[in-house]
């Protein structure tokens, strides 16, 4: 059993053996299939993600069609650095255009002399021997800033290595001089220096809505008529400085903003003189009669008297402390109230201002803030002197004397006086919201100035006739005065709004120094006639008068009131 | 049944490589003309940009005036020498008259 054990034990060893070998084979071969299998599912895996990612790819361009074009970060989008400023039109006052520097790489000059040679026949304006002595030098250098695309062909027609052109962005300002106060300028590196570019440059700079304009509230094409008047009146009357401002009364808008003399804003250049100061913003004046409607105003506005009431007795000369006020002509003793503003009488003036009070006018005055800084978004903004309310200040200031303030802030005073009392902020920004309004006059008062200021255009007695032109019913108050700290110098102001039966615009104009033109026929009431005093009627008013008539049909394309009762609609 | 397998897994494998080539190649091409349009696109934006700006300047109301007075001024020396010419010719054909 033993040996039987034995020998079954010996063959069935060697079964096993084989049988195992068998097996092994077997399982190596179907290991090696499936490491086979696995490479190519592996590959197969592989080769399905990069079709996947590749479709997924062609489908969001063929989906996104708008999103392909434009890429934020793409290095050759055409970004600028600085929005656009457009008038209320959408005509562009200012943009950013790509320019460049031309530098020279002294290590890339082959041919000094002949290098030199051709700048000089290309370019005699260019100093050769500064340009000779930095070749020397050996340091790169630039030889001509913001050229433009004339002279950039020009240098690149050199053909030389050695010139290097750098982009740069440049801010191009379309209408030149016409909105230098108000647009100012920026600095080489696009950040605003002055005015509006000042003011809103963080605004101007910002990169999400660099696509969108600024717009503003001014209008190119009355600016420009504005100004050309004012440059004719500057020849005519041989006027140191003039300005202007048209704002809308109801909201504020200003649409045009002159102040002559101006500068090109395309050329960087530093100006330092005062005569180039912003005159509606920062200059301060005493604006003289004008005050005259704020006294009528009050003492309207307090009943204490009526546009009728006749105030007797009215002196040639009234006295007060050292100083001596009296008229410039002869008025009748008795003037109604009407009559004082229309005649434009200092010592009716005084007379009213003294029922008034001292109390009243300086809460007038502080209620209008006419003694504290304008509000504008402008940088460029002058600060009215404080009043000292001593003995005979009311009565200077109750004829415009005394009191100083920026033709700014009169304009937007004289706007409440005929908007129905209330105080608007002016604005150069469009669609500005309009804030909170103070009611300075009421609503009843502000009609009966309004009947006055335009009898002081169309009244035979009135100081404005030259500005009574047909069809705009223009009414105003005239003024002038000596310029504040220089006796010498006159200011002839005058100011008016249109149409008085319903006020939509009112217009500041300002002459400095002024003289009279002796050749100067003017058409007087229907008379032929030449300048009898160098007063605001014979030289503002007519300028004024001029403006209306030139812009008053451009304004009127806008205004929706005019068009349906004057034009007439055609239809085929 | 191990050959068909290997076959099949390599014709897969071949297609798919042949598929993926040929949609790699799509997309660079696309994305080439994609990259040209956008130069393409850039460059119009300049030119729109300047074309703006110089349609705005040449419209402005000054410029404008310029060329008006230009055009009256050009009017004007026109009908002087025309006017010149007529009295020239007259002056001329009276002298022709009174010689003959």
């Amino acid at each position: 059993m033993k040996k039987l054990k034995k020998n079954s034990n010996i063959n069935q060893s060697s079964f096993y053996f084989e049988d195992y070998l068998e097996t092994n084979k077997k399982n190596k071969l179907l290991k090696k299939i499936n490491n086979f299998q696995d490479r190519i599912y592996l590959l197969f895996f592989f080769f399905f993600s990069l079709i996947l990612i590749f479709s997924i790819k062609i489908i969001l361009i063929s989906l996104n069609d708008k999103d392909v074009f434009n890429f934020e970060n793409q290095k050759s989008k055409f970004s600028l650095l600085r929005r656009d400023i457009v008038d209320r039109n959408g005509v562009i006052i200012s943009r950013n255009i790509n320019t460049f520097h031309v530098a020279v790489d002294p290590k890339l000059v082959k041919d000094k002399t002949n290098f030199l040679l051709k700048l000089r026949l290309n370019f005699p304006d260019l100093s050769i021997n500064e340009i000779n002595k930095k070749l020397k030098k050996g340091k790169y250098f630039r030889i001509k800033t913001r050229i433009n695309q004339v002279e950039k062909e020009k240098f690149w027609s050199l053909g030389e290595k050695a010139i290097k052109f750098e982009p740069f962005q440049a801010r191009m300002y379309t209408h030149g001089n016409l909105f230098s106060h108000v647009i100012g300028q920026v600095d080489y590196d696009n950040y605003g220096v002055s005015g509006l570019e000042k003011y809103f440059d963080r605004e101007l700079r910002n990169k999400d809505i660099i696509d969108k304009p600024i717009e503003l509230t001014l209008d190119s094409n009355v600016q420009f008529i504005i100004n050309k008047e004012l440059n004719n009146a500057i020849k005519t009357f041989k006027a140191t400085g003039a300005a202007a401002l048209l704002m809308d009364v109801n909201s504020g808008d200003v649409v045009s903003l002159i102040s002559l003399p101006n500068f090109n804003i395309n050329q960087r250049k530093n100006i330092n003189e005062l005569k180039y100061i912003n005159k509606i913003t920062k200059g301060v004046y005493e604006l003289g009669s004008i005050f005259k409607t704020f006294t009528i105003a009050l003492a309207l506005e307090h009943k204490l008297v009526d546009e009728n009431t006749i105030i007797t007795d009215i002196p040639r000369k009234i006295k007060c402390s050292i100083h001596e006020i009296t008229d410039m002509k002869e008025h009748p003793n008795n003037l109604s109230v009407e009559q004082i503003l229309v005649r434009s009488s200092n010592v009716g003036s005084v007379m009213l201002a003294k029922k008034i009070g001292i109390e009243n006018y300086k809460k007038f005055i502080k209620k209008t803030k006419l003694t504290k800084n304008p509000e504008i978004e402008l940088e460029e903004v002058g600060v009215p002197h404080q009043i000292n309310w001593n003995r005979c200040k009311l009565e200077t200031i109750s004829f415009g004397h005394g009191i100083t303030t920026t033709p700014l802030q009169i304009t937007a005073l004289y706007a409440a006086l005929i908007n129905g009392g209330k105080l608007i902020s002016p604005s150069l920004i469009k669609d500005k919201e309009i804030k909170k309004t103070n009611l300075i006059i009421s609503e009843d008062t502000s009609y009966k100035l309004r009947n006055i200021l335009r009898k002081v255009v169309s009244d035979k007695n009135g100081t404005a006739s030259l500005a009574d032109k047909d069809g705009y019913d223009v009414g105003g108050k005239t003024g002038t005065a000596e310029s504040y700290g220089n006796k010498k110098n006159r200011i002839n102001t005058f100011i008016s709004f249109f149409p008085s039966n319903k006020p939509i615009y009112t217009l500041f104009v300002m002459l400095e120094n002024p003289k009279i033109n002796k050749d100067l026929i003017y058409n007087y009431r229907g008379i032929k006639t030449k300048a009898p005093h160098n007063t605001s009627g014979w030289n503002s008013v007519y300028v004024a008068g001029k403006i209306i008539e030139k812009i008053g049909p451009i304004l009127a394309i806008n205004n929706k009131e005019f068009i349906d009762q004057h034009v007439v609609e055609k239809f085929n | 049944m191990l050959k068909a397998r290997l076959i099949i897994s390599i014709s897969i494998f071949v297609t798919f490589l042949v598929i993926t080539s040929a949609i790699k190649n799509k997309t660079r091409i696309l994305e080439k003309e994609i990259k040209n349009l956008n130069l393409e696109l850039l460059s119009k934006e300049k030119n729109i940009n300047e074309a703006q700006l110089d349609f705005h300047y040449l419209s402005s109301p000054a410029e404008i005036e310029k060329k008006i007075n230009l055009i009256v001024l050009k009017n004007i020396i026109r009908s002087y020498f025309h006017i010149f010419f007529l009295i020239f010719q007259i002056l001329l054909d009276t002298k022709t008259i009174s010689h003959n």
